[in-house]
């Protein structure tokens, strides 16, 4: 049976490395100035500063596949790394047309519609990219590679979880059980 | 910023499947149900690391174990190899450290690696222009120009400066090749990281390390942090340190900014830069004051406690108050929490630090506090406890347990003859060398006074300028430095940059050896006398590798050097054989390819010479053990512990990721847990060490200065003194070569043979036996300068002499006289070190493209600066063009006498290719310019150093901000 492939953020946990970013543009070969992941921060600076990874969260039923007029944007079923099938939304870059409508259906600003770019990737100007589950690197191939969240895998300290629903969403569960994680004050002793 | 695309990194991504998984698992059961022999594991582990693939599209795809080579977390990762490629990493997930997870950094390191920018061939400069020359030219210049100088102007005119981000195998060859070279001129990163760390935590309990692992921090009570900043500059240490904290432990962070670690606190309090002392003896006293510290533990394995509350009585939390900004209520909260850790799994507290506790005048002070504050309560010893000093480099454990100091042998031998004598021994085992030979290459100052400099500390690295300048600071030997070897080292991580640059235009022939061109080609504006040689990064080299918690990795090569690149060790075995020494440099391992360019230099041998004579830290370990541990974790994630880090099944049930040191002999698991004595010696446990010995101690009677004895309790029962391979005592441990035997029968009576003696909370022979507040140099308080005085003037420290009071008298009241902010300096999480190869990264450039200055909005708006304008900072020694970060990371200070002063500026110190707002992006030779630039915040550090160590002040000092 297909899993839905998501991604659940313990945001108390979050700090803002990088690894998440780092890793996508390593495996996806994302160009500057493209991002797939980006980590926004509220209050910078203060008490109440947390961090959030922001991407593609692969809906269950997503409106930028509404909203498409091309096709482009599909929910596919493709294998993972550990051989299970994942259900996963990418985009075909030859269909898409670049018109931006996915954008405005997103409610989390994923599609990125790159701009400035040189060589060889000239031909993806403006074509929507964003978080394939690492399905589809940056420059479409001939072929899927296997559904692995690496963003959440190696997130240094595993506030970022991505993969089988059925796998992280315990995880989540338990970072998020104890009350302890958010800041609060002690009982008073003095 | 022009899009770049890796070239080589267009190939397709991994295509493992389940069934490859299977394969490899099943591969690493039978060996392990085959019995682990040393010969065999070798033979299984190649078979692993390149499996033999059915399917064709599979074929030349390997994953290769490797450490990153960022931080001294000693995250494990693997490398993901096609056709002879690296095309990126995959999360290692059985590795017991981080259980597969990395930072910005880390999962860069496949960029890093193949990096474009990287330098390609050996290069030399002349006629103002780079060109590329052979290996064969370069080797041959360099060593003829060290056999001029060394015949002309002596040994010690040459100055090693090396790296901890290369191999213990090679940071030993380093200090070997010093040492052949007839001096102690040789030191490294460690000297100006944490070698405040190591005086002030040797000087209190033996061992100047970590005293518990990362992951050991889980089952913590209380975590405190002074001067850390985990979230930035050890992102994965916050993975156990969160986990501690969702299991209830309590998580302060003492720091003058709010910086990204303190917003994963529970608590947050601000102190003044460069007054931790000052706080950490409030929180002690109101500990003793209320009869909340551990009196049977100091009675039992401490010393001097008497005359150090006398000292710290003074410090009530309301005198403190006015010292360091933090509010007297604050400090009794932390003080209770301190004696009493809330909740959590532990009952013990620990202390972490890093740069901001170290990089002060009173460094070692800084670190003796809060060695301190572990002892009053009885925190050290136990799991969850413990002084916590995360180190910086991937392997600055190593290159420190390796030496390479100007004021000791590898594995924390001094200078004596009988140390030279004990490597000497080791030395002439692998190739006939006498101490008398050794001795007759060192120089003797003054000449013919018979007073050999090889028993004299050599120049720091923190000051190795002022060894060429040789002006201000007269150095006390024959001849200032002509020639400089840039061992993997950033320059731009030493503060005084402008009188650096101008040594670095003076001498005679710089020689950089990096994977990077780095500052060390680019600094100096000269025309000529500059060679520099492409060294292989870790990924393309063999060697092991020392974490900051003394746990040892190996890593396996990913792919052969790049480019022209060539391993550390076989650069130093090429020069050995053109000095005419190289046969001691010479390991050859026939099993290994002849195209192997560390055949000749083999990491393995290299080991087993080491851990021969590494008795101090008995860093006793092979290549093998450490190949047999990864082996087993590659096939079974639940062997090792991430909880405890000790395999619970198979072959080394009981063992200790990496066998911290101590570890014994062949079979002892390590200790992970330094001083914990409720356990046996065979199941990691460990002692006081009984080496602070005043006059009139004896053999089996160590004595204070005041006629205490040092044996304190131990596992057995009373303490003992350090024993001889016989049982007898003495310090023949130290000395004993090969001696596993004797020592198993030591062990097997639960006495550790560095004996039982007492930590110290008076150390007797420091310039400040028990610590007291020091205003920095240049203090914001020119009303507690004299109450809290700095040192007197040194003439003779590392054979320079170094100026306090002078300078404190002659800036006392700087902060009225123009410079009223406090400037400290820090971490970025993207960039490390001096940044050559994090700067040369795209993806860590996109995130963080630009130096700047953090000011306070309220700041900001008063000087009519707006976020992301330029501005100048300026100090006494120069100023720096960068970006303002207008936040409230750092505070606004107070308004005196109408002006606001005591506001923190902030400034990243990663920096470099702008020197004054000047760009020298155009001395990088072609093709290895750095992706982003920004003006180096050590031109303006102030110049001043520690006490003990002549560590750099990098943390605390005035300057002034306008807009530029």
């Amino acid at each position: 049976m297909a899993t839905y492939y998501k991604f659940l953020n313990v945001i108390e946990k979050c700090i803002n490395c990088g690894a998440c970013f780092a890793i996508c543009k390593d495996q996806n070969k994302v160009p500057h100035g493209t991002a797939r992941v980006q980590i926004v921060t509220i209050n910078e600076g203060k008490p109440g500063e947390k961090n959030i990874p922001v991407s593609c969260m692969h809906c269950t039923n997503p409106p930028c596949v509404a909203a498409c007029p091309v096709k482009a944007i599909e929910q596919r079923t493709v294998k993972d790394w550990q051989g299970k099938d994942a259900v996963v939304v990418t985009v075909d870059k030859h269909k898409c047309i670049g018109c931006g409508y996915c954008g405005w259906a997103c409610p989390f600003g994923a599609p990125q519609y790159p701009h400035g770019l040189e060589g060889d990737l000239k031909e993806w100007e403006g074509i929507m990219d964003k978080c394939t589950m690492c399905v589809v690197p940056f420059v479409p191939r001939a072929g899927d590679l296997q559904a692995k969240a690496r963003c959440g895998l190696f997130c240094s300290t595993k506030a970022r979880l991505g993969g089988d629903i059925t796998e992280i969403m315990p995880q989540y569960t338990e970072a998020k059980s104890h009350n302890t994680m958010a800041y609060q004050e002690r009982p008073g002793v003095l | 910023m022009a899009a770049r695309m890796n070239s080589i990194g267009k190939s397709n991504g991994i295509r493992l499947s389940r069934r490859t998984f299977t394969k490899l698992s099943a591969l690493g059961t039978a060996a392990a149900l085959s019995g682990i022999s040393s010969v065999s594991v070798s033979a299984e582990l190649e078979g692993l690391i390149a499996p033999a693939s059915a399917s064709p599209e599979e074929a030349g795809v390997r994953l290769i174990k490797s450490n990153c080579t960022h931080c001294a977390v000693g995250c494990g990762f693997h490398g993901r190899c096609e056709n002879g490629v690296c095309t990126g990493i995959e999360p290692w997930l059985e590795n017991p450290i981080n259980t597969g997870s990395m930072c910005s950094k880390g999962t860069s390191i496949s960029e890093i690696l193949n990096s474009e920018l990287r330098l390609k061939h050996p290069m030399k400069k002349t006629g103002g222009q780079w060109v590329q020359i052979t290996w064969a030219a370069a080797l041959d210049e360099i060593a003829n120009k060290m056999k001029e100088i060394q015949a002309r102007d002596g040994p010690d005119s040459i100055m090693y400066i090396g790296s901890a981000k290369t191999s213990n195998e090679s940071c030993y060859l380093f200090r070997k090749f010093a040492a052949f070279n007839g001096t102690n001129n040789v030191d490294h990163q460690a000297r100006i990281c944490h070698s405040t760390t190591v005086a002030g935590l040797a000087n209190t309990w033996s061992y100047g390390a970590m005293t518990n692992p990362w992951n050991d921090m889980r089952h913590s009570g209380l975590i405190m942090f002074f001067g850390e900043n985990a979230a930035e500059s050890h992102p994965v240490a916050m993975l156990h340190i969160l986990e501690a904290k969702r299991r209830g432990a309590k998580f302060i962070v003492c720091d003058p900014r709010f910086t990204k670690s303190a917003a994963a606190a529970d608590q947050w309090v601000r102190f003044r830069s460069g007054t931790d002392i000052a706080l950490l003896w409030a929180i002690a006293n109101v500990i003793v004051n209320n009869n909340w510290h551990n009196t049977d533990f100091i009675e039992k394995r401490t010393y001097g406690f008497d005359q150090w509350w006398d000292v710290v009585k003074n410090y009530t939390p309301e005198v403190v108050e006015d010292i360091t900004w933090v509010p007297a209520a604050t400090i009794r909260q932390l003080a209770y929490d301190w004696a009493h850790p809330p909740q959590g799994e532990g009952t013990a507290a620990c202390i972490c630090w890093a740069m901001g506790a170290t990089q002060h005048t009173v460094g070692t002070n800084n670190i003796r506090a809060m060695a301190c504050l572990e002892l009053l309560c009885g925190h050290v010893g136990k799991p969850g406890g413990g002084t916590n000093a995360f180190r910086g480099h991937d392997n600055v454990q190593g290159s420190t347990d390796m030496c390479v100091l100007s004021h000791w042998l590898p594995a924390y031998y001094g200078l004596t003859e009988k140390a030279w004598r004990h490597w000497v021994t080791v030395w002439n085992m692998h190739e006939p060398i006498t101490y008398e030979e050794l001795k007759a290459k060192f120089a003797e100052h003054p000449a013919g006074s018979g007073n050999s400099l090889m028993h004299v500390s050599g120049i720091t690295v923190s000051r190795w300028y002022e060894g060429v300048l040789n002006r201000e600071y007269p150095i006390a030997q024959p001849n200032p430095i002509k020639m400089v070897f840039v061992w993997g080292h950033s320059l731009n991580s030493i503060t005084e940059m402008k009188r650096m640059k101008e040594a670095m235009e003076k001498v005679e022939l710089l020689v950089g050896v990096d994977p990077h061109a780095t500052i060390a080609a680019s600094l100096a504006d000269r025309p000529d006398g500059i060679i520099i040689l492409p060294a292989s990064t870790q990924f393309e080299q063999e060697g092991s590798c020392n974490n900051s918690s003394r746990e040892t990795q190996w890593r396996n090569k990913i792919v052969e050097p790049l480019y022209e690149s060539r391993p550390d060790g076989w650069i130093i075995r090429e020069l050995a054989n053109r000095l005419g020494f190289g046969a001691h440099f010479t390991y050859e391992d026939a099993s290994r390819a002849s195209s192997d360019y560390q055949r000749m230099v083999s990491p393995e041998q290299v080991l087993d010479e080491i851990s021969r004579g590494s008795n101090i830290i008995m860093m006793r370990r092979s290549a093998n053990r450490l190949k047999a541990q990864q082996l087993q974790c590659a096939t079974d994630c639940s062997v090792f512990s991430p909880e405890d880090l000790q395999a619970k099944s198979g072959p080394l049930t009981g063992e200790y990721w990496g066998l911290p040191w101590p570890c014994w002999n062949d079979q002892h698991p390590g200790t992970p847990i330094l001083y914990r004595n409720d356990i046996p010696i065979w199941e990691g446990g460990n002692e006081f060490r009984p080496r602070f010995r005043a006059t009139g101690s004896t053999a089996g009677n160590p004595i204070s200065d005041d006629g205490v004895s040092q044996l304190g309790a131990s596992y057995i029962g009373p303490g003992y003194d350090q024993k001889n391979s016989d049982g007898t005592d003495g310090d023949g441990w130290i000395y004993e070569i090969d001696a596993d035997e004797a020592f198993k029968n030591l062990l097997n009576q639960n006495i550790c043979p560095s004996g039982a003696g007492r930590a110290r909370f008076r150390a007797w022979d420091l310039p400040d036996p028990v610590p007291v507040h020091r205003e920095p140099l240049e203090s914001p308080r020119p009303d507690l300068i004299d109450k809290y005085p700095t040192y007197d003037d040194v003439t003779n420290l590392y054979r320079l002499p170094v100026l306090y009071k002078t300078i404190q008298q002659q800036r006392k009241n700087l902060v009225n006289e123009g410079y009223p902010f406090i400037l400290t300096t820090g971490r970025q999480v993207e960039h490390m070190g001096g940044g050559a190869e994090t700067r040369s990264c795209h993806y860590l450039v996109e995130l963080q493209p630009e130096c700047y200055a953090e000011i306070h909005p309220t700041v900001a708006i008063e000087l009519g600066i707006n976020h992301w304008d330029w501005v100048w900072v300026e100090t006494l020694r120069g100023r720096c063009k960068v970006r303002a970060y207008v936040t409230e990371r750092v505070n606004e200070g107070v308004m005196r006498g109408g002006k606001r002063v005591e506001a923190t500026i902030f400034i990243p110190y990663h920096w470099a290719g702008w020197f004054e707002g000047q760009s020298y992006a155009n001395r990088w030779p072609a093709g290895t310019e750095e992706l982003a630039y920004g003006d180096s915040v050590n031109i303006i550090c102030v110049d001043g150093y520690d006490r003990s160590t002549v560590m750099q002040e990098t943390k605390a000092c005035l300057c002034k901000v306008y807009k530029a």
